[in-house]
């Protein structure tokens, strides 16, 4: 194994390399690669990859028996994961008992464990491979790819898969403008939300007045429920620093940031491992691969501001200031970070630039809709039976995402919408389902992509509370620098919170309508024009709830406390007497034998009844 | 030079003068609470709204911070660009229900209540405008009060809420404040002059001769360094209030004047 | 007083006193020292030549910033999208209502702070609870309640299980 880093002074040393590295792997190397992305860690498979190791060590087999710790696979919901090479044999919810078993079985017995392998819910089927499971059958894991194959803390482990080649073949055969017309023609589009062409951008910042330019990655996924861009900065690195590298010489910027959000400290963690390393190996740093191009990146963190996503607030940010987003008159491709020309673009977006350099813009292109090409990846999760991240071509339904991919609601639950777009989104009904999913497709259907997050939701979610739970969010996040959203929000969410505490008046539609469109029109930035989605969405499709919030002052979701009523369901009651004896308003009666009954007059609504029943005989009504 | 033509007016302004220049050449009052002639413009109350005309359908801006740098077309009285600015304005008087200078601006721009109920707490109405944050930053050069927290708790406030070290009681931020939440309160026997709400002080020079308070020492420490005007003889006409200064001059001139015969 | 200066430079250091960089400096002088003291923000201001309102304004914005003595455990309750849906705020209710607490503080023993985040990216282990960098997966409040009553002082959490166990 090579550990003295080499300084590679070419393309071609970066391919001697990698085939050095490919051919020390050996054929009949046993490996178990243990996931340690923030979901499977969370959930103990770091002690799972240190047991391994052991195993490992004292194993004492003639072949060369590995562990190696890598990034998400996407499958959280079914974490710990453990793969076995060779075979591939996918192990799911992998507890530390397990870890002999595997080790003994599968790794040095070539047999499998079957009580560990994923079993399909509804046919019953085991999977030994991932791609025998229906949650990664739809997929087209471009971006995502190598995570689970690679450790993100060796550099190594990214060259022997053909990292770097497409930095390589742009430094020596490529000129600037020859990188930008590939981007351009594989179509490639902003992936954090705003999906501008990417090459459009490069070829503005390129062509603008002032230097020195900057390179910036926005890794400061703040919508709730995205954890996307987490998993490439935890898992792939590489692929973002690989990335960047070919855009900053394209645009003609030698200096780059990486600005990643607070709360995900692994990922720092793992990109700071990786710039030290690329820096070692003459990849980041002066006169790269023996060019005249130069480019180094450091990483900036954010401190615990959703507004920061936005690009003039990040660039606010990484000049030590409050994330204040600024007006866009005048474009930050021209005047952004220090009033100098800056071209950002999300994490998701620079680690589909090295695959487009070495595939080709035409095959990018070949993959998705006519304005929507490639591949995203979209965060599933909520009440959906496989929750985990996906990345699809774009241009798939919702409802292969939600049903194909996720396996359908769980509990046996009606789907009632899914909310897109994070809280710059609203959420699609029943009804649209079959829309395919794209940049253009989901804003006509009143949503938008965003970053990819979609959170479903079952019949037992109030739409109203939904959308008051956004209404909030953006409240505590709004910078409070523009009166429209500082004061619009906090008129909506005063409305919104009259509505759900059963006082909602006839006319309050309307006037989270009103409020709604002053805020597009007027508000400053992103944030702000897009505050009232979540609201107008869920007027769009589900107006009736909100009717009988205001007018019936009736939950029919049954969740709004107050709004909905108690009943104990007389078949079910065992007359246990739990429920009355944990009332606090001794509003029920009943004895031995014969159902309990609920005082309406006395109930508080409390719902302690309901949590304490042994029996589910309390109803919500 | 770009020509602006705005509400029909056809007007001519430098490249990057903005919508707002343009309007006031052409004689359209726009109203405005953020933007300052001495201060660059932040567009944060959004009351400035106009419609920009971008051939198949019109964009909303603010008018104080457009750039103009090409021919364009732009309504300030269109619905859209009025709707926008009563919008604006009825959200501010929710909020700062007592201020008589924002009601005096809102009554002049055809707004006479507002449909919100108030909702938020301004600190005696004040609206974040940030001109006072903005004059004492740029301006004066001492940023003695700047923002805090963020959202509907954002506010403007000096360090810790302590009274700020840096500040020379100049009062910059009183005059610049368009909604009256800033005052200067003199306190005669302390011989300070505070600014409120910050509660930041100032020592205040006394004249020398008959008591009476002149200005802060370090807005004229300030003046002086910044001036030219840094002579032994001036500084000694400083230690007297304007009126026996005046008398002082007189008496020399008179003196001068007396026995030069 | 001395000792925490050579800190601060230590950490200016780190960071070449770039500007640009002032987020995680105080971030590194928060985790050195537990919290934002004025005194410190003070000295930094002077050391970077920035003014003291403008170190001010972004302690005051950015959610990470504390500038009161923290707890002796720091408790994050994710309030993202999903797991609200799975109930994240009746589990915020309960503690907030158990120990007295309000999101952002301290209780008053300082025995935890408290935090409500958005997203910490684990949203197939929703409701998620990090306590002391610990995730907790799958929360309901009754076992928010248990993991937190375990880090009272020994004898203090029995005694506090006997109280309720006879008012129940």
């Amino acid at each position: 194994m090579i550990s003295a880093p080499t300084r590679f002074t070419s393309g071609a040393d970066i391919e001697t390399f990698a085939q050095k590295l490919r051919s020390e792997g050996g054929p009949a190397a046993k490996l178990v690669r243990v996931c340690i992305g923030t979901g499977c860690a969370a959930k103990g498979s770091r002690k799972l990859y240190e047991l391994f190791c052991e195993a490992a060590e004292q194993s004492g087999q003639d072949v060369r028996v590995e562990a190696k710790c890598v990034g998400c696979h996407g499958f959280c919901e079914r974490g710990p994961i453990v793969v076995v090479e060779p075979g591939e044999i996918f192990y799911q919810r992998v507890e530390e008992p397990d870890v002999a078993e595997i080790f003994r079985e599968t790794v040095l017995g070539g047999r499998v464990v079957e009580r560990l392998l994923y079993e399909d819910p509804g046919t019953g089927k085991k999977a030994e491979k991932a791609d025998e499971i229906a949650f990664y059958k739809v997929q087209q894991r471009i971006v995502l790819g190598s995570n689970g194959l690679i450790d993100p803390t060796k550099i190594t482990d990214y060259i022997a898969e053909g990292g770097y080649k497409a930095l390589a073949k742009v430094l020596s055969s490529m000129t600037p403008d020859d990188v930008i017309s590939e981007v351009e023609a594989a179509g490639l589009r902003g992936r954090g939300g705003g999906g501008f062409p990417t090459a459009r951008k490069w070829r503005s910042c390129r062509e603008a007045e002032g230097s020195p330019k900057y390179v910036i990655c926005n890794g400061d996924e703040g919508d709730p429920g995205a954890f996307m861009d987490r998993s490439i900065m935890e898992g792939n690195p590489h692929s973002v620093i690989e990335g960047m590298l070919i855009g900053a010489y394209a645009i003609g910027s030698e200096q780059g940031y990486i600005y990643v959000r607070n709360e995900y400290p692994l990922a720092v963690e793992h990109l700071k491992m990786a710039i030290s390393q690329a820096r070692e190996f003459g990849l980041l740093g002066q006169n790269i691969l023996g060019s005249s191009f130069s480019f180094d990146i450091r990483i900036n963190r954010g401190g615990g501001a959703f507004v920061c996503g936005e690009s003039t607030a990040l660039m606010a940010s990484l000049e030590g200031r409050p994330g204040e987003p600024r007006a866009k008159y005048v474009h930050t491709v021209e005047s952004g970070l220090w009033e100098k020309p800056s071209n950002l673009n999300n994490v998701e977006t620079w680690a589909n630039v090295p695959a487009i350099i070495n595939r080709g813009g035409e095959w990018f292109a070949g993959i998705g809709t006519e304005k929507s090409k490639g591949t995203k990846v979209f965060s599933l999760v909520g009440k959906v039976v496989n929750s985990g991240l996906v990345e699809v071509p774009m241009g798939i339904t919702l409802r292969q995402i939600i049903d194909e991919i996720g396996g359908g609601i769980p509990d046996g639950k009606r789907f009632k919408a899914v909310q897109t777009g994070g809280p710059s989104g609203g959420c699609i009904p029943a009804e649209h389902l079959d829309a395919r999913v794209d940049f253009d497709e989901l804003t006509k259907l009143g949503s938008m992509m965003g970053s990819g997050g979609m959170i479903v939701m079952d019949e037992d979610t109030c739409m109203v509370r939904f959308a008051k739970y956004f209404t909030n969010f953006l409240q505590k996040e709004s910078c409070g620098k523009c009166t429209p959203c500082r004061e619009g929000l906090a008129q909506m969410l005063y409305i919104l919170d009259r509505i759900t505490d059963g006082e909602g008046q006839v006319g309050d539609v309307e006037r989270l309508e009103g409020l709604a469109e002053l805020m597009e029109g007027t508000a400053l930035c992103a944030l702000g024009k897009t505050a009232a989605n979540p609201v107008i969405s869920t007027i769009r499709y589900f107006r009736d709830e909100y009717d009988a919030h205001i007018k019936d002052k009736h939950c029919p979701a049954k969740e709004c406390r107050g709004l909905f009523r108690y009943k104990i369901d007389a078949d079910a009651c065992k007359s246990c007497g739990i429920c009355l004896q944990n009332c606090p308003a001794e509003a029920i009666t009943g004895e031995k034998k014969v159902p309990y009954v609920i005082d309406q007059e006395k109930c508080t609504l409390c719902g302690t009844c309901w949590e304490k029943c042994p029996f589910a005989a309390v109803l919500k009504v | 030079m770009p020509t602006v033509t705005i509400d029909g007016c056809k007007v001519r302004v430098k490249k990057d003068a903005t919508i707002l220049d343009a309007a006031k050449k052409a004689g359209i009052w726009i109203p405005t609470l953020c933007y300052h002639p001495a201060v660059p413009s932040d567009a944060s109350c959004r009351l400035c709204m106009v419609e920009l005309d971008r051939g198949d359908w019109r964009q909303l801006v603010t008018s104080c911070n457009y750039p103009v740098r090409r021919d364009i077309v732009v309504y300030v009285s269109s619905e859209r660009a009025e709707a926008a600015r009563r919008g604006v304005m009825e959200l501010l008087l929710a909020r700062a229900p007592e201020s008589g200078e924002l009601k005096a601006l809102a009554e002049r721009m055809g707004v006479y209540e507002t449909r919100y109920p108030n909702v938020t707490e301004s600190q005696r109405n004040c609206i974040l405008c940030g001109l006072c944050v903005r004059v004492c930053e740029q301006i004066i050069g001492k940023a003695a009060i700047g923002y805090a927290g963020r959202g509907v708790d954002r506010a403007v406030a000096a360090p810790f809420r302590q009274p700020s070290e840096d500040c020379i009681g100049c009062g910059a931020c009183a005059a610049i404040c368009p909604v009256g939440t800033i005052k200067i309160r003199i306190h005669a026997d302390e011989q300070e002059v505070e600014i409120s709400p910050f509660k930041s002080r100032a020592k205040l020079l006394v004249c020398e001769k008959c008591g009476a308070l002149v200005a802060s020492k370090q807005v004229s420490e300030q003046a002086l360094t910044r001036s030219n005007l840094n002579s032994e003889e001036f500084r000694a006409s400083l230690r007297l209030c304007p009126k026996c200064r005046r008398l002082q001059t007189a008496g020399q001139l008179g003196a001068a004047t007396f026995y030069k015969k | 007083m001395a000792q925490d200066d050579k800190i601060i430079e230590q950490i200016v250091d780190r960071y070449d006193a770039d500007v640009g960089m002032l987020i995680p400096m105080m971030q590194d002088l928060q985790s050195e020292c537990g919290y934002l003291q004025a005194e410190h923000i003070r000295y930094l201001s002077k050391r970077l030549g920035l003014p003291l309102s403008r170190l001010y304004a972004v302690a005051t914005f950015y959610s990470s910033f504390r500038l009161a003595p923290k707890g002796a455990h720091e408790v994050t309750l994710c309030m993202g999208t999903v797991c609200y849906l799975k109930g994240a705020g009746s589990i915020s209710e309960a503690i907030c209502k158990k120990f007295r607490v309000e999101p952002g503080g301290t209780t008053r023993d300082r025995l935890f702070s408290f935090q409500a985040v958005n997203c910490v990216g684990a949203c197939a282990l929703a409701p998620v609870m990090v306590v002391d960098g610990k995730y907790y997966d799958g929360v309901t409040p009754d076992s928010a309640l248990e993991i937190l009553h375990k880090l009272l002082p020994a004898e203090e959490a029995a005694e506090t299980t006997t109280k309720e166990a006879q008012r129940d």
